[in-house]
């Protein structure tokens, strides 16, 4: 398989290039940070008790997960890793795929790669954007200058992290859908469910066994003194682990490839 | 030997009746076979089976003599496909669809502007497949399944919706491929006159059953079988007769006389009775049936 696999990761990443789901991880990274920039110019109070707080940075980092945790972030998952798939039931190459001479694994398993690797995109993208959101009012505001507070790395590093392992199982179930139906309104429509179901059901005492509310379960725990009763990374790995191997059993056990 | 072959081949979709029914594809190495049959017939079927797209329910199949089951890597490694519409990323440059087969076959990259350049695609450019022509499209589903250089080349239906010049483009293009790289080829097709001047090899499929398989002088041979004698005379009774007298066997005997065609001899034997016995001959004629009609004869038996 390891022969294969560098040929057919270099193969999906040609397939998405400038594709519809490549401009979303650039748009969606820069979303929530753009509506921060604005929100932060026209409210210069809340600029300004940033500042004052003393931990600048934490604070408009948490503001832009604030509106990415809940529900932009579970569904541009759910759009993106739809449309990466739709790529080839839309141009009817599945055939076309499954007649190369490689392993069905490789095939499964690479733009399983691919997809995290876009995730990875869309982090460093939205990190990117959150500096700027943090910079870009500060200087346009004539009672502030550039924030150039200390960064306590460990914080963002380890947050990242975690909203991204907690990102894990919804791309992996996502991905498992959209393989199983050509038609992407059926796995677009089951995971937008799933998202707004799981908000609705966010005080649910079983609510951390639905994968959907992770990032924003995330959120609330990060933002809670009391230490969480239930290890939402561990369930995370373990959905994402479970998820993509019961995806790649219906994917090879398919009857019919193209 | 052959490079293709399917044994005593079946397949329904679950709820239909049967799309396939053991079907005995063989397809000789070295030979452009013409696989042929209306729509419907299940030639797309056939072919999906054979490259492993359908899982196998009921018989087997063999390509370059091994089972697929067991050697699928390493025989696909040797086919180059392009069943029904061509498979093209349509937000990409004729460049990259190949890069990507490029990768998945491990080929050199040098290949990408060689095919391109054999099916006329070199000056596309920055242009995204999708707004290609249909039949630019075709052309870039074939230089996908040639690029590889393959051993076998599946094509169904290659020339749906191209215009009567693009049909010869391709099919000199793919006479060329095998007579100067001895590249096996199966082509599907739901016209024969489409396939006639290339195949070697043919064979018919009709509701999902082959009703024939063999070398297209095979197939032409048919045409002398059913050919046959038309005989108008004065007198159609004594001229009955003596076809009998000659051991002539008579299709037909009211008016004109229709019979098998018989050896020249007869014929001029025939002839000869006929005159002496103070007959008159209007007409005595042979008529050959084109392809076209053996083959609508043969799906619709
Ligand atoms: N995916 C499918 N599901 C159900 N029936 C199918 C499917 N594909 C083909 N068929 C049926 O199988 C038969 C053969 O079809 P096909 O192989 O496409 O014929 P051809 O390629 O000769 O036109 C047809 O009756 C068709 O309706
Ligand atoms: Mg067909």
């Amino acid at each position: 398989m390891n022969h294969y696999f560098i040929h057919t990761v270099k193969a999906e990443w040609i397939k998405k290039r400038r594709s519809f789901a490549d401009w979303l991880v650039l748009a969606g990274g820069f979303f929530v940070p753009l509506l921060l920039i604005i929100i932060l110019i026209c409210f210069p109070k809340q600029l300004l008790s940033i500042h004052a707080s003393g931990h600048f940075w934490e604070q408009v980092f948490d503001k832009a997960w604030q509106m990415m945790a809940f529900m932009l972030l579970p569904m541009g998952i759910v759009l993106a890793v739809s449309l990466v798939v739709q790529i080839e039931f839309r141009n009817n190459s599945w055939k076309q795929v499954h007649t190369s001479p490689v392993p069905f694994a490789s095939i499964y398993f690479s733009k399983l790669l691919v997809l995290l690797v876009m995730l990875l995109q869309l982090f460093l993208l939205f990190n990117i954007g959150i500096f700027l959101a943090g910079v870009i009012p500060s200087l346009l505001n004539s009672h502030t200058s550039f924030p150039a507070y200390t960064v306590n790395h460990v914080f963002f590093l380890e947050r990242n992290l975690h909203y991204f392992i907690t990102s894990l199982p919804m791309v992996a179930l996502q991905y498992m859908l959209s393989l199983k139906f050509k038609n992407f309104l059926v796995p677009i429509g089951a995971g937008l469910a799933l998202t707004t179901g799981a908000l609705i059901a966010l005080s649910w005492k079983y609510i951390y066994m639905i994968p959907s509310s992770y990032t924003a379960l995330y959120y609330l725990q990060s933002n809670n003194p009391v230490p969480p009763a239930h290890n939402l990374l561990l369930w995370s790995l373990g959905y994402f682990v479970f998820f993509s191997l019961l995806g790649y059993w219906l994917y090879v056990s398919g009857k019919e490839k193209g | 030997m052959y490079c293709a072959e399917t044994r005593q081949l079946s397949h329904s979709f679950s709820s239909h009746a049967d799309a396939l029914k053991s079907v005995n594809l063989q397809v000789p190495g070295g030979s452009i076979y013409g696989f042929l049959g209306p729509n419907g017939a299940g030639k797309t079927t056939t072919l999906r089976l054979l490259l492993g797209l359908l899982k196998i329910k009921e018989g087997e199949v063999l390509l370059f003599n091994k089972p697929l089951r067991k050697q699928r890597l390493q025989s696909l490694a040797k086919i180059g496909s392009m069943i029904e519409s061509p498979s093209i990323y349509s937000h990409l440059t004729a460049t990259e669809n190949l890069a990507i087969y490029r990768e998945l076959y491990q080929c050199s990259g040098q290949r990408i502007g060689e095919v391109l350049s054999l099916v006329g695609l070199s000056e596309t450019g920055k242009k995204k497949a999708g707004q290609f022509s249909l039949g630019m499209k075709q052309r870039l589903g074939l230089a996908i399944a040639l690029l590889h250089q393959p051993a076998l080349l599946v094509l169904d239906e290659p020339t749906n919706g191209l215009d009567p010049n693009g049909i010869i483009e391709i099919r000199d293009l793919l006479k060329k491929l095998n007579e100067e790289q001895g590249i096996s080829i199966i082509i599907s097709s739901h016209l024969l006159s489409e396939i006639e001047k290339l195949v070697t090899h043919v064979g018919i499929i009709s509701k999902g059953k082959m009703v024939f398989q063999g070398t297209l002088n095979e197939l032409t041979g048919k045409q002398q079988q059913s050919s046959k004698l038309i005989l108008e005379t004065d007198d159609p009774g004594r001229s009955l007769e003596i076809c009998r007298q000659l051991e002539l066997n008579v299709i037909s005997g009211n008016g004109k006389i229709t019979l098998p065609v018989p050896s020249r001899e007869k014929i001029a034997a025939l002839n000869r009775e006929l005159v002496n016995s103070n007959i008159s001959v209007f007409e005595m004629s042979v008529i050959k049936k084109d392809l076209e009609t053996i083959f609508m004869e043969l799906i619709n038996q």
